[in-house]
């Protein structure tokens, strides 16, 4: 058996496969999406399903290539690729166009370019490099603080773009630390303190310290061990009891008032049908129209007819909704749960800590794309702009999250070659 | 790399990973099932109330032009204004201080409601808190823009209750003229008329789509994307129509129908050549309004039986037939003829009673055209009828036009409907029916050498100002009869002008060919006493026809012959084309064999002058040098220029100058001139001679010498 053909059995065809029918199933959602009659041509590149098909070729043309180069290109030239990203993304904040208040954009020709998109792939390949070096130590404080560098460090570039959404993204890397060491109570405080903001704002701040003093007394009352270690538990109580205090002024005067207005509407304090709700509003109603078969392949009629802006990007996932009812976007939800549990299988068969960092870091943007995007459209979560994977119209994000996902493919390929 | 846990404890964060991302897909799945099944039926209901609509954006309507490039159609915005009078933002203060002065402007630019009468409405409804009270229907933009200076409406909508409502509705600039042939659309009641109705395809764009947005209240604001749909307008069509020609038609008829109190009238124009209808006029009178109208089609859709202008084709037929000849003679003696016990009668019997055929032809001899057709069709009637058939006259002429009735002439094939008496009777226009274009249309190919052409009355479809579409000539029958009988009879109808019964469209500057017809109207088979049908088809200038014209007059009273009622409407419309028709009647070398020099008695702009002796080789002497102004007088047999001025101060005496020279004059001493008419002035407002203040008013009326 040759090294070649050695190589094409080694390939991971499921998680391809996986790729392959999100791929078609974003294709057939836009073009449902976009395309204004029945009998329009395929090849129309004035049309957005046009265009996208264009972008799916050279999109396959571009993992083709990847699956082509060396295997240990992308882990040698992981630095390389980060910091020419990173001097994108400043190149960008000085020439870039401004779409929709983000200024994220280099016009090339006819085409836009968000190198936003090509910064997730690469900070994930420069952390999966400074943490698998031998001599790194997830305990040190030191070491802690650089990971968070690299990972924060395209994250404050990108909100000073204005890209809220896409800088959040980044947040997603804690699973990463996590899973290689990072303790798990960062992971447990930052949770509470989501809860607790959320609680905050939807219940206002007396009745949420009224609650912590509660739950304080009620725990001191009943547990023993409790008692025992009350230094700590005071300390997270008190500190509790301030960050509430804070949230109402981080809320009124760090966030920007159409993010207030955003969260407001998520958490059902603000009706505001005509103006940042109203696309989670139409969202809604498509899924909820949609029955639980749909209403058939291009007979949407809100999708039709528009009613819900954003429809082939952003909101993709309510034209599958409306279209193809509960049982379709299910279906859509067990193919992105597929391909993440498969993503952190073989992540967790590899050999090279490098191959196995970098591919929890393509699951934890996936899945946090994955679960914002759809968490949004269905009003859990407040509407930030950022795509589906593989789903949502646009070049760069397609281009980008190929990438992403085929390096980790190559690698997983590669994993035999690997000498421990 | 340093291993920081055991092998356990990395296992359970790989499975809290597992068990966290199937939580959330399991949250999201969860969230679904309740949007679909509790929220469901909510939100299904919103879906039905949108607060987003797919408004339609309304094409324009193309316009009708006529040949010459006015508008006889175009759609043009028009306004209902009401007013909110119960409006938060109008407080009583606001609205008794003002109410007057509104009611005041209101009146004033709406004059046939009194000021009083404003006042009292708008009182009244703000007092029942009526927040949609109708001010004015038809209101034109320029209306609306003065409409928005008035008190309380100058603070615009919210602030002042003014509320405006678009409408687009379709005018005719030139009002009557041509109505029922421009014709109208209301597709409500799928009423296609005219050109209006005919080309209805052409003129109607196609509406655009574009969604919008609910923001408040009523206020819809557009949503931006790629699906938007822009209209497209309609494309004009360029008609033949000439309004100027329209308007004497029009007018010529009108004038002989009130004098004649007729019901109902026609007269249509026809470029020979092409076929194209230069102006069409259909007017008809309307009981209850006491006036005449353009209320229908009568050339198009009516039929009738034609009488003596239908000799013609008999005429033809004969000839073709070679059964007789134009001077063989025919006795008209008793002034009638008895065919099968049914009598035919002459108006009056003709010269001493043995006539030629040109002879009955030209005095429009019932008698003796029916006694040679019967003699030479009585035993095979089949060939007289084949004849007109061959001449297209039983086939309607195919217009887009809707309503256009087909003619009705038999045939002895059909036995129920063909009566002994049938062809003599025929042979003089009576027991059958054709429209009055279908009969001009056979007129206008005898003037056009036997090619027969289609009516055309749209030559073009034009988008944007590319013609888009043309409408070429359309040869009905290229030859309706051999030549040499065409030449005969078009030698016939010259007679009945020369001297026939239409003596009176005589005149010395162009040739009139033409056939009268005064033709009795039956109802149900019984012949009415006293109604007649009274026409005149023919065609101008005889020589070289360039115009074909029918005039069909219903049921006049005092008079009811073609030759006094309808031959009066031809000739004015003929007179009308002869005159401005440069081509017809101008022939260069009849002004250089005109010998006398006409001299400049009154004030001239010299160079003008100058230059239009020079330019007929009329020698000229003296004369003033500068650009001035001139009289010439004549010196020996020449013409010598005299200088001519003007007191400064002094209104000019400017009787007898022509138009551009009076004005020049006037306009450049300061004078505001408003001239009215045409051709040169004869009579001024301010006296000559009189004090002269700068910034004065003259009206100089003109007329043609």
């Amino acid at each position: 058996m040759s090294k070649r053909e050695n190589f094409w059995k080694n390939v991971d065809w499921i998680t391809i496969g996986l790729y392959l029918v999100l791929v078609l199933y974003g294709w057939l959602s836009i073009y449902s999406a976009s395309g204004s009659s029945e009998n329009s041509p395929l090849f129309d590149f004035s049309q957005r399903y046009g265009k996208q098909l264009l972008w799916i070729g050279m999109a396959l043309f571009l993992a083709f290539i990847i699956l082509l180069l060396d295997a240990k290109f992308f882990s040698s030239f992981a630095y390389v690729f980060y910091f020419l990203i990173m001097f994108g993304l400043i190149a960008v904040l000085l020439f870039g166009k401004t779409v929709a208040g983000s200024r994220s954009w280099f016009q090339l020709g006819g085409f836009a370019l968000q190198p936003a998109e090509f910064a997730k792939f690469a900070t994930a390949l420069a952390l999966a490099k400074y943490l698998s070096k031998l001599q790194t130590d997830m305990r040190a404080f030191k070491t802690r603080m650089t990971a968070v560098a690299i990972i924060v460090l395209p994250a404050m570039l990108i909100l000073l773009q204005n890209d809220t959404g896409s800088a959040l993204v980044y947040v997603a890397f804690i699973l990463v630390l996590y899973r290689e060491g990072l303790p798990g109570w960062i992971l447990v405080i930052g949770l509470l303190l989501g809860l607790l903001f959320t609680i905050t704002i939807k219940f206002g701040e007396l009745y949420v310290a009224i609650g912590l003093v509660a739950i304080a007394v009620l725990f001191f009352a009943l547990s023993r061990g409790l008692r025992r270690q009350w230094k700590l538990w005071l300390t997270g109580f008190l500190f509790s009891l301030l960050f509430v205090s804070m949230v109402d002024y981080a809320f009124q005067h760090v966030l920007e008032q159409h993010q207030r207005i955003r969260i407001q509407v998520m958490l059902g304090i603000k009706e505001d049908p005509h103006g940042a709700g109203y696309n989670v509003n139409q969202a809604k109603i498509a899924i909820g129209s949609g029955g639980l078969t749909g209403k058939g392949y291009r007979k949407g009629m809100l999708t039709h007819n528009h009613f819900v802006p954003e429809q082939s990007t952003d909101f993709i996932f309510c034209t599958v909704g409306e279209e193809r009812g509960f049982l379709g976007s299910a279906a859509l939800i067990l193919f992105f749960l597929a391909l993440l549990l498969r993503i952190i299988f073989l992540a967790e068969r590899q050999r090279s800590p490098f191959s196995r960092i970098y591919g929890y870091g393509v699951a934890s943007i996936l899945f946090f794309h994955f679960t914002v995007n759809l968490a949004m459209t269905i009003g859990l979560f407040p509407v930030v702009g950022i795509p589906l994977p593989f789903f949502s119209y646009g070049g760069s994000s397609l281009w980008a999250f190929t990438i992403l996902l085929f390096i980790f493919v190559k690698q997983d390929a590669n994993r035999m070659n690997v000498l421990y | 790399m340093v291993l920081p846990n055991s092998k356990k404890v990395i296992l359970s964060r790989v499975y809290l990973v597992y068990f966290g991302m199937l939580v959330f897909a399991l949250m999201i799945i969860g969230k679904m099932f309740y949007i679909r099944y509790k929220e469901g039926p909510a939100l299904l209901a919103k879906a039905q109330k949108q607060e987003i609509k797919v408004f339609s954006l309304k094409a324009d309507r193309g316009n009708i032009l006529s040949a010459r490039d006015n508008l006889l159609a175009t759609s043009v915005p028009e306004f209902e204004i009401r007013m909110d009078v119960a409006n938060n933002h109008i407080s009583n203060e606001l609205f008794n201080s003002k109410v007057d002065s509104l009611s005041l402007q209101l009146a004033s630019i709406f004059p046939e409601r009194s000021a009083a009468y404003y006042e009292r409405i708008l009182k009244h409804a703000r007092a029942k808190k009526n927040r949609y009270l109708l001010i004015h229907r038809r209101v034109s933009y320029v209306q609306l823009k003065q409409l928005r200076t008035f008190p309380i409406f100058r603070r615009g909508k919210n602030r002042g209750g003014l509320i405006v409502i678009q409408k687009t509705t379709r005018r005719l600039p030139f009002g009557q003229l041509a109505a029922r042939t421009i014709g109208y659309e209301n597709k409500k009641e799928h009423l296609y008329v005219g050109l209006e109705g005919a080309y209805s395809h052409v003129l109607t764009g196609i509406d655009g789509k574009q969604i919008r947005r609910k923001i408040n209240g009523n206020q819809w604001i557009p949503i931006h994307d790629d699906n938007e749909i822009m209209p497209q307008n309609g494309k004009d069509i360029v008609t033949t129509l000439d309004m100027n020609l329209q308007d004497v038609a029009e007018n010529a008829l009108l004038k002989q129908m009130i004098n004649h109190e007729a019901e109902m009238g026609c007269a249509v124009l026809m470029q020979v050549k092409t076929g194209d209808i230069k102006a069409i006029a259909n007017l008809r009178y309307d009981k209850k309004s006491g006036f005449y109208s353009e209320s229908y089609n009568m050339a198009i859709g009516e039929k009738y039986e034609p009488g003596s202008t239908f000799k013609l084709a008999s005429v033809i037929s004969g000839l073709e037939d070679h059964k007789f000849k134009l001077s063989d003679t025919v006795s008209v003696k008793k002034g009638y003829v008895v065919y099968y016990g049914r009598t035919l009668h002459d108006a009056h019997v003709i010269g001493n009673g043995m006539i030629t055929i040109r002879q009955a032809f030209e005095h429009s001899s019932n008698v003796g055209i029916s006694k040679v057709i019967q003699k030479a069709y009585k035993d095979n009637p089949l060939k007289f009828i084949a004849h007109l058939y061959a001449m297209d006259l039983n086939k309607p002429l195919g217009l887009k036009i809707a309503g256009e009735a087909a003619p009705n002439i038999k045939s002895p094939k059909n036995k129920k409907y063909w009566y002994r008496t049938s062809l003599p009777w025929m042979s003089v226009g009576y027991g059958l029916e054709i429209t009055p274009l279908q009969l001009l249309t056979f007129y206008n190919a005898v003037a056009n050498n036997g090619v027969e052409v289609k009516p055309r009355f749209v030559t073009a479809v034009v988008n944007g100002g590319q013609i888009v579409k043309k409408f070429g000539v359309q040869v009905r029958n290229p030859q309706i009869a051999p030549l040499s009988v065409i030449q005969k009879v078009q030698s016939l109808l010259v007679g009945v002008v020369l001297q026939g019964t239409a003596q009176n469209l005589k005149n010395k500057h162009f040739q009139i060919a033409g056939k009268t017809g005064t033709a009795k109207i039956s109802v149900g088979g019984k012949y009415i006493p006293g109604a007649y049908n009274a026409s005149f088809v023919g065609y101008f200038p005889a020589d070289d026809p360039q115009y074909s014209c029918i005039v069909v007059i219903n049921k006049p009273k005092q008079g009811y012959y073609g030759s006094g009622v309808a031959a009066p409407v031809f000739k004015e419309i003929a007179d009308k084309v002869y005159a401005t028709s440069l081509a017809l009647h101008v022939k260069p070398q009849q002004i250089a064999e005109n010998n006398t020099v006409p001299l400049a008695v009154n004030a001239t702009w010299y160079p003008d002058l100058k230059k239009i002796y020079k330019d007929f080789g009329v020698k000229t002497s003296g004369g003033p040098l500068a650009e001035t102004w001139t009289v010439t007088g004549d010196k020996k047999g020449k013409v010598v220029f005299y200088s001519k001025t003007f007191a400064k101060n002094l209104v000019p005496n400017v009787k007898g100058m022509t138009a551009k020279d009076a004005v020049y004059l006037l306009e450049n001493m300061g004078i505001a001139t408003d001239v009215q008419g045409r051709g040169v002035v004869y009579s001024q407002s301010l006296k000559p001679g009189m004090p002269l203040r700068k910034g004065q008013k003259i009206i100089i009326r003109l007329t043609n010498l």
